[in-house]
């Protein structure tokens, strides 16, 4: 009964697909099966449900027979469940009011030797849809409106280039930085490859492009704090701290000030190797063009405050909170230099001709701090052999970091050509393990490389040592097999790409998750590159692991354009099937807290659902201890309906009652179909949207009503649609497991199978297995009936 | 044995890690006696790789390795190559190719189970009486040392030698 206590009036169609289904399947024995199922007012087999003419039968039929509820059986959900939602919205009805009977993929093009049994099944999928099209809900999806304007989290590369294209399509940005200039490492940089640009010269332009929309709010030395609420509504504490100087008074003339300054200090942006003053600019290029007074360094003595002729300097400034309201938030934060003096073997930090990958880019830099000269920092002499030694702190699971930092090949290459190309004399040698140039261009960098005489040494260098002329370094060239030392006088380090440590504070208030190798997560590793698991999050650059500078501003587009298709039109639409709590139930426990993957609940006396957040996933629904969420669509009341009707003739054994999730097992099931992989016709297939929906109560239902078998598919382990739902799902069978145990079932009557999308054969393979381990166990309760005394007789 | 079996028992061995080799050498060039090697500890995984049992098992280089344990420690992918000899030296004498230096052992443990440590002057003269080509420069190495006080005729016996004897009848009844 529906909502008014009426009956619900459903209209069944049995599609023939030409011969695809007919073929196999007697469709009009399931046509006259339907006319008896109860609700059923009107029951149609057609030649193509889908077309044209099928689509208008439907809608007559509507009007004609006051539908409430349509159940097509035909071809997969996933294939035409959105044309036939639009066709029922036509005809005048909510278009959650359709459910299908997957007879196609799942039934006829499976099962073609055997059409009895198959049209046995098929009518158990009629009966089971039209038991849950019996209790569909009609189901609104909500238009919120939502703030446009967007966060922009970090000013390198990635995150001016998000931020561009963000303010260039007319939505508003706050541009974070921590740093008192925007620019990121890409602005320290000498030449780029593979086309040996000036980095400065190409991002400086859109530096200053930066501070001069009108449309991007510039906020440097600043800090986010705490980040509430959710996608359309983010709400974004932070804090700029103070520089000491005022930015609408600097003119950014720095010598007058830091002229003054009587303290020097190693410069951070020279990494170490030049000085700077405690007032100072970051680069000559800073944006904005102001000072800074690092307090860390500063004595107080006043002398750059007497030197400013601005009268700028300002050391009373205090630190100013700001809050913000945005729709999506875009995280740039970037990354962080491996620690090359973790490698003490190669003794950075100790010797000091031991230099960085940094280090020499600011080296080789014409505005750094040896006006772009190549020397040993020991003795200031121009080096006249030069080693670069490669896969420092990375491919190095000594290090904790078994992962390629994907670009130091092509920067050591880089800046060996620049070494080569202004000491044509200078021997030049790079030590590798596996030269990687995968990317336009780059093995053909590589070729320019070698032409130009630099030495490439296949081997790991095993350690350095200082002697009295220099550097040794220790390798076995392993191409001539032979364990050698050689002399150079400088030797530099290609120290990999880490996590940024500095990030992990924003990772934590969004929740967002990180992969083994410390970097952000993204939604799907190969298909949702710059998308979080949060909904209006989205991630750029080498936030997300090591990328090039290509790459980064590549991620800085994508994302400003996933966040501009999310705020556009100020309005998103929320996906009415999500869960909801019931509070009269409620025991406010907070199991679901840490059950839900998209961090949609919380607890304050009773649990509440975000439905902006809730993917609708139902995870929580089934470890709910006391039933007090539920789900809008595969309801509880729905899915046991779909049981009770599809054990009520049990015209098999063993039989089998399945759930698929949606994602991966249940598209595998329709790729056997595709593909025509045959399996035998035991199981009745409920749909689910993930294995984690699998609530205990089902399988014991399905059992109590004479399974002999209940098969739980999910996504493999690590590829999971809501990223640990089918984690969920195994921890909840072994649990059951053992419950069934105890009250003297059988526990292999339960399996639980991880199948790709991809995967149709082993779905069916599994399948198989699992009809053949039950024939072994004999029908549901032979165990029971073993276990009386009576049975030992 | 043939060589698939040959390369999947060393990885039992010394572990699955082995598989991972990216020959990359940080093991050879990190080894204090490479230079007197046939194959370099590199090398060596390689032959285990490609199931050259033979090659392999024949390598001087398994018997020089002096169990420092710096290829193990700076290895990138976490092998250990240290494992993978002792692996092979274990293989080795399983399958009756007996070390050359048979004899050696024979006296050296001789000693250890007769004064719980070994001489090297007694050690070297009983080997030196098998081996007499190699006697001469020894006997000046050893003069030289004994002047200088760096060995001692009679090295005692050590404490506790019922322990001793009850290490070696462990080892014996394994």
């Amino acid at each position: 009964m529906d909502q008014s206590g009426r009956t619900p009036r459903i209209g069944v169609y049995i599609c023939h697909c030409g011969l695809n289904i007919a073929a196999t399947l007697d469709v009009e024995e399931l046509r006259r099966f339907a006319e008896t199922l109860p609700n059923v007012v009107v029951a149609r087999d057609i030649q193509f449900t889908c077309s044209d003419a099928g689509q208008n039968t439907i809608k007559s039929d509507v009007a004609e027979h006051k539908l409430d509820a349509v159940v097509v059986a035909a071809c997969s959900p996933r294939l035409h469940e959105p044309t036939f939602r639009r066709t029922i919205t036509e005809a005048g009805l909510n278009q959650y009011m359709l459910e299908m009977a997957n007879i196609r993929e799942q039934c006829s093009w499976v099962h073609m030797d055997s059409p009895a049994l198959a049209t046995q099944k098929a009518k158990d999928l009629i009966a089971m849809a039209v038991a849950k099209a019996a209790l569909l809900r009609p189901l609104e999806t909500e238009s919120v409106p939502v703030s446009r304007d967007v966060l922009v989290i970090g000013g390198g590369v990635a995150g001016i280039s998000a931020a561009l294209d963000l303010a260039n399509a007319g939505l508003r940005v706050y541009l974070v930085e921590r740093r008192p200039t925007i620019g990121g490492y890409m602005a320290l940089l000498t030449d780029v490859f593979p086309t040996n640009d000036c980095s400065i010269c190409v991002l400086a332009p859109k530096m200053a492009e930066v501070y001069a929309n009108p449309m991007i709010k510039l906020m440097t030395y600043s800090e986010i704090l705490a980040i509430e609420g959710t996608v359309g509504h983010f709400r974004v504490t932070g804090v700029t701290k103070p520089r000491y100087v005022d930015p609408s008074l600097c003119k950014g003339c720095i010598n007058e000030c830091s002229g003054a300054c009587p303290v020097e200090v190693p410069n951070e942006y020279d990494f170490g190797l030049g000085k700077r003053k405690a007032i100072y600019m970051a680069i000559p290029q800073s944006v904005p063009l102001v000072a800074c007074i690092d307090t860390n360094a500063c004595i107080g003595c006043g002398l750059c405050a007497e030197a400013c002729p601005a009268d700028a300097v300002k050391y009373d400034q205090q630190a100013e909170e700001f809050k913000l309201d945005v729709g999506a938030i875009i995280v740039a934060t970037g990354w962080q230099p491996f620690d090359a003096s973790r490698k003490e073997e190669y003794g950075f930090g100790r010797y000091r001709d031991v230099v960085t990958t940094l280090q020499i880019e600011r080296m080789l830099n014409a505005a750094g701090p040896t006006r772009g000269d190549i020397v040993r920092p020991s003795t200031g002499e121009i080096a006249k052999s030069i080693a670069f030694i490669q896969c420092v702190g990375s491919r190095d699971q000594t290090v904790g970091n078994p992962y390629c930092s994907r670009i130091c090949c092509m920067s050591s290459l880089k800046n060996a050509q620049l070494i080569k190309e202004r000491y044509p004399d200078a021997d030049v040698a790079i030590h590798y393990i596996d030269i990687r140039a995968g990317g336009e261009g780059y093995e053909e960098f590589y070729i320019r490389a070698q032409r130009l005489g630099i030495r490439f040494i296949r081997g790991r260098v095993s350690s350095v040592e200082e002697g009295e002329d220099g550097l040794y370094v220790h390798y076995e060239d392993t191409l001539l097999g032979k364990t050698l030392m050689k002399r150079y006088d400088l030797v530099v380090l290609s120290t990999g790409l880490e996590a940024n440590r500095d990030a992990e504070v924003v990772g934590s208030l969004l929740g967002l998750s990180r992969r083994p190798d410390r970097f952000f997560e993204i939604a799907h590793p190969k298909m949702r590159p710059v998308e979080a698991h949060i909904d209006g999050v989205f991630i750029a650059g080498c936030a997300s692991g090591p990328k090039e500078i290509q790459v980064s501003i590549a991620q800085g587009s994508a994302a400003a354009s996933k966040a501009m298709q999310l705020l556009f039109k100020g309005e998103i639409e929320l996906d009415p099937t999500v869960a909801f709590v019931d509070r009269e139930k409620c025991i406010g426990c907070k199991l679901c807290v840490d059950t839900c993957p998209s961090r949609a609940i919380s607890v304050k006396d009773t649990a509440f659902v975000d439905e902006a957040r809730c993917k609708g996933c139902g995870t929580c629904a089934a470890a709910c201890p006391v039933d007090a969420i539920e789900m809008r669509l595969f309801s509880d009341e729905q899915i046991l309906a779909q049981i009770r009707a599809a054990t009520a003739v049990k015209g098999e054994y063993p039989f089998i009652v399945g759930f698929l999730c949606n994602w991966c097992s249940y598209a595998g099931a329709d790729l056997a179909g595709t593909s025509r992989i045959q399996y035998p016709t035991n199981i009745r297939i409920i749909r689910v949207m993930c294995a984690g929906r699998v609530d205990p109560s089902f399988v014991l239902e399905a059992l109590r009503r004479g399974a002999d078998g209940v098969l739980i598919a999910g996504c493999r382990i690590g590829e999971c649609h809501y990223v640990s739902g089918n984690l969920h799902a195994l921890q909840r069978v072994e649990v059951l497991k053992g419950l069934l145990r105890e009250i003297g079932i059988d526990p292999r009557r339960l399996k639980i199978a991880w199948c790709a999308a991809s995967e149709g054969d082993i779905l069916a393979r599994k399948i198989e297995e699992f009809v053949d381990e039950l024939k072994d166990l004999g029908p549901v309760g032979t165990e029971l009936v073993a276990a009386l005394p009576s049975g030992k007789d | 044995m043939d060589d698939a079996a040959f390369t999947d028992e060393v990885i039992r061995l010394a572990g699955d890690e082995i598989r991972t080799c990216i020959q990359c050498g940080t093991c050879s060039s990190s080894c204090s006696t490479a230079h007197l090697m046939d194959n370099s500890i590199r090398r060596l995984i390689r032959l285990v790789l490609e199931g050259r049992r033979d090659e392999a098992l024949s390598s001087d280089s398994i018997w020089l390795c002096t169990s420092c344990l710096l290829c193990t420690v700076r290895c990138p992918r976490g092998i250990r190559p240290k494992a993978v000899v002792s692996a092979l030296r274990q293989i080795y004498e399983r399958e009756g190719l007996r070390n050359r230096d048979e004899a050696f052992e024979r006296i050296f443990m001789d000693q250890i189970r007769n004064k719980g440590r070994i001489s090297e002057v007694l050690l070297s003269a009983a080997y030196a009486l098998r081996n007499p080509d190699a006697t001469v420069p020894i006997m000046e190495m050893g003069i030289e040392l004994i002047t200088k006080g760096k060995v001692s005729l009679d090295p005692g016996t050590v404490k506790g030698m019922d322990e001793v004897r009850r290490i070696f009848e462990g080892l014996e009844n394994d």
